[in-house]
């Protein structure tokens, strides 16, 4: 329905929920206007731009939508209502998402109730259209994912060696739990887009990084939902990372890349050179993020490539690398890379397809040795040397495997086996590993992470924690272990997997 | 007469409901010729059109209305065309008094059934875009609106269960009217408060199936002349003694009150003090009633009953089955056509229906919905919404 331009203005202003504000008066309205109406030509020159993304509002009034525009039929039922923000300055309409209805809800329970706005797909569309997308879905504030401030914090200290600066792992609400093994699955309205987005935001979060100081964005995914569009440059434009410049445009440069599960962290070591280089030539300090994002694919059950569909899971991992108030340093990096054809996806399928027996030995343990070893070789360390190892984790058995051969103890791989609670989320993998131990490492502890993606290819890295670690964490309530571990976790059955997995 | 402004002296429509097989300009020829005829007006008298449709632009692809109408009247005076048969109707009495023209065919049409499948995805959107994209209903906004009245005006438990009484009752009421009228889309289709409370629990939500209008085609027509003229057209002319309209914000959300629509009190202000009378004058109104809250808040946004209060008066009135309201200034009787919940809603013939109404009422010509008993029927109201209270349009009729 909607043209492309159109479209590009709906979603400029509803992405990031972006509105204006009367300097004169204090009045605020959500989109633009050059003037007050309270102030009229006195307010001229004097609106300045606001946005609500990172803002809570309260959910005034509602009502359920059991029979919804053709659009929404997927969505329903669900809650729709008037939403405010900042003591009723604006109102929005909106949805309340991340809920499955039960029969017999009564909408009324959720007046009152604050909610966080998130960023969505906003409905179906055809399958060669532009994917919509809103940020005028809400979660409530008192469920699983917490309502954060954003809160930038000038920043201190110059490390000697760039690392990471700030980490944000997302996981959806949504598990579906068979056997001992837990998975996250997306929502109706998520996707690998909405999740690099919700990721990133938790990673400016923490750190407190401002995001107009962000030089590039690696967006890495094998599950973009566009063969030819980037996702990277929808993360940039609703969080408004790079300077912000004239015609809705951001001084960023945004990048997507593709390597099946080891797209991002093939690209911290670029991302570290990257700010490394830069910070000496400017006067501000410099950032650059890595996202890995997948609304990991799998075909049914029952069918070709279907043995994927016990093990894919859900979620976005970032990390922002800079080189002032580091809390891991990037020490050094071993890659390596053969044409090995375990696991792919022509072009227009929807589903990969792997290699069955051929992934294991000579695909993800070749390689995943091959780069720890040569990390060690090149650093002249053992396995002893690291407090945690961090390898890519398709399954439980695979990292515990390698990680004996390795010669790790069950000690340093435990902390960073993530698999278990989330399943595969291929580019974000390996990543939420390290996530989940940077959540809880001290200071001056080592860190091997070893990414692996197939086709075939290994990224291996050392990072060191620093005191500053400690005072990242403290600012993050969302954090992997709460993910993992959340009384609002909502277990679904297969059917409604599927369901959840095909989205809109 | 004083203060009038313009007489209508021949009125015209077809039944609503689904018009399968009748194209939307043989629709409003129909409801044309009908108005002509009643005026005894030949089609070359006229001396302007102005025509009314909401959205066949969308729902029937046919854009330059005019066109259309010049072709079947085969007449090539100015022609115009609105959103709302009271727009259109606002614009023809201004045209007559400016001095463009003496007599004027005003009329309206709409054709939502041929566009069934999509048209509350088009109505959502030409509501309000923000509310659609986030997933909003034509029909949630009047939820919504009924939780902001409830939560407004603070009713208890028990207060809440006799306004959402009073709410089926006035369905009830319309369906009452609507099985008399032949034109209506629910002729003969007499409806109970079960049927309403039933509709409302399989919806799962406050409102239900009988507390909102159908989709509908139809078109209705009025010959409108200066007053002066009236009598050499007809013994019983119906004169507009006020007539104005009001415009609020095209999303909901955002406007100041959320509970009542600010347009309907501007614009009935205006007209009331145009027409030089009081609202406690007035003994009919025909209003939108989208949904059956629409039609209480009508109530009290025109000024008949008071604010937060209105579901009381209904309650007790309708109790008894006696279908007009008591009011502080005595009887009022309210959408006896059956309002767009029976008669159906056609959007840009709809208004036509509400004027129409009140002019058969005036004229004593209702059969057996006639307004009976010792009321005498000199004033009545009209009321249309173009969107969801977007712009109000308020007629005030008059007769001799």
């Amino acid at each position: 329905m909607s043209s492309e331009p159109i479209e590009r203005r709906v979603s400029y202003i509803g992405d990031r929920l972006r509105g204006c504000r009367c300097t004169n008066c204090g009045r605020e309205y959500f989109g633009f206007r050059e003037y007050c109406g309270d102030c009229g030509r006195a307010s001229m020159g004097k609106i300045q731009d606001i946005d609500f993304l990172h803002e809570e509002a309260v959910l005034e009034s509602c009502t359920i939508v059991r029979e919804p525009t053709n659009r929404f039929m997927k969505l329903a039922p669900f809650v729709f209502g008037v939403f405010s923000f900042h003591d009723g300055k604006v109102r929005v309409p909106g949805r309340v998402t991340d809920i499955l209805l039960r029969d017999g809800a009564d909408a009324t329970t959720f007046e009152g109730k604050r909610a966080v706005p998130r960023f969505r797909r906003r409905c179906s569309v055809g399958e060669s259209d532009i994917i919509q997308t809103l940020s005028l879905a809400f979660s409530m504030s008192d469920d699983y994912y917490p309502y954060q401030p954003y809160e930038k914090t000038p920043s201190g200290k110059e490390h000697q060696a760039p690392g990471v600066v700030g980490w944000g792992a997302y996981t959806s609400k949504f598990r579906i739990k068979e056997g001992r093994m837990e998975r996250s699955v997306p929502f109706l309205d998520e996707d690998a887009t909405t999740a690099a987005v919700e990721s990133v935001k938790l990673a400016l979060v923490q750190s407190g990084v401002d995001g107009s100081s962000m030089q590039k964005i690696y967006a890495g995914s094998e599950s973009n939902p566009y063969a030819v569009k980037p996702l990277a440059s929808k993360v940039a434009q609703v969080l408004e990372l790079g300077r912000r410049e004239l015609g809705g445009v951001q001084g960023i440069d945004a990048i997507d890349t593709q390597f099946a599960c080891k797209p991002a962290t093939s690209m911290f070591k670029d991302a570290a050179s990257l700010v490394y280089y830069l910070s000496p030539r400017s006067q501000t300090p410099q950032y650059a993020v890595v996202v890995g994002t997948d609304n990991s694919q799998a075909a049914p059950r029952g069918t070709l490539g279907g043995e994927l569909d016990f093990f894919v899971g859900y979620g976005g991992v970032s990390f922002i690398f800079g080189t002032h108030d580091v809390a891991a340093e990037v020490e050094d990096w071993y890659s390596c890379t053969s044409d090995t054809p375990d696991f792919w996806r022509r072009d227009t399928q929807r589903f990969p397809r792997h290699g069955g027996r051929f992934t294991g030995e000579p695909a993800y343990f070749k390689h995943v040795e091959k780069a720890a070893k040569g990390l060690m070789e090149k650093m002249h360390m053992t396995a002893a040397d690291y407090a945690y190892f961090v390898p890519h984790q398709p399954n439980v058995g695979f990292p515990m495997r390698v990680a004996k051969k390795l010669g790790f103890k069950e000690e340093q791989v435990l902390p960073g086996l993530a698999v278990a609670k989330f399943g595969n989320l291929y580019s974000g993998s390996s990543p939420i590993g390290l996530a989940a131990v940077l959540d809880k490492a001290k200071p001056d502890e080592r860190i091997m992470l070893v990414g692996y993606g197939s086709g075939a290819g290994s990224d291996a890295y050392s990072f060191m924690t620093t005191q500053d670690i400690l005072t990242k964490r403290e600012r993050q309530k969302f954090t992997i272990e709460k993910q993992m571990n959340s009384e609002h976790l909502e277990y679904i059955d297969y059917h409604t997997y599927r369901r959840f997995k095909a989205g809109l | 007469m004083r203060n009038a402004h313009a007489a209508i002296v021949g009125i015209g429509r077809t039944k609503f409901g689904e018009h399968y097989e009748i194209e939307p300009e043989r629709l409003i020829d129909a409801a044309g010729l009908a108005a002509l005829n009643a005026a005894g007006v030949e089609r070359k008298d006229l001396e302007g059109v102005y025509f009314a449709n909401h959205f066949l632009q969308i729902t029937n692809k046919i854009g330059l209305e005019e066109g259309f109408m010049s072709e079947l009247l085969e007449l090539h005076v100015s022609m115009e065309t609105m959103r709302c048969f009271s727009s259109a109707l606002h614009n023809a009495i201004n045209a007559l008094k400016a001095g463009h023209c003496k007599i004027a065919l005003v009329g309206g049409v709409e054709k939502m059934t041929d566009r069934s499948d999509k048209i509350r995805d088009d109505l959502m959107l030409l509501d309000c875009q923000w509310s659609y994209f986030a997933g909003g209903t034509p029909e949630a906004n009047h939820e919504l609106m009924l939780r902001e009245y409830i939560k407004k005006y603070r009713l208890s438990q028990t207060d809440q269960d006799q306004l959402m009484i009073a709410l089926a009752q006035i369905s009830v009421k319309n369906h009452y009217y609507g099985s008399m009228n032949e034109c209506a889309q629910f002729y003969g289709r007499k409806i109970t408060i079960d049927d309403v409370l039933r509709e409302r629990k399989a919806a799962g939500k406050s409102l239900g199936l009988y507390d909102f209008a159908p989709i509908s085609d139809g078109a209705t027509a009025l010959i409108l002349v200066k007053p002066e003229l009236a009598s050499s057209y007809t013994e019983k002319p119906i004169y507009v003694t006020g007539y104005s309209s009001a415009t609020d914000f095209i999303s909901y959300p955002s406007r100041e009150d959320r509970s009542a629509f600010l347009s309907t009190r501007l614009a009935s202000e205006r007209a009331l003090r145009m027409a030089g009378t009081e609202i406690q004058n007035i003994g009919i109104a025909e209003v939108c009633d989208p949904s059956t809250v629409s039609e209480l808040n009508a109530l009290e946004d025109l000024g008949f009953l008071r604010k937060g209060d209105a579901w009381r008066s209904i309650y007790k009135s309708y109790q008894d089955g006696t279908w007009f309201c008591e009011t502080d200034s005595g009887p009022l009787f309210v959408n006896t056509n059956g309002g767009c919940k029976a008669d159906g809603s056609p959007l840009g013939a709809k208004g036509g229906a509400h004027i129409i109404e009140i002019v058969t009422q005036m004229r004593n010509e209702a059969g057996s919905r006639q307004i009976k008993g010792d009321i005498e029927l000199t004033q009545g109201i009209a009321l249309e919404h173009e969107g969801f209270g977007t712009k109000s349009y308020v007629h005030v009729l008059t007769r001799e």
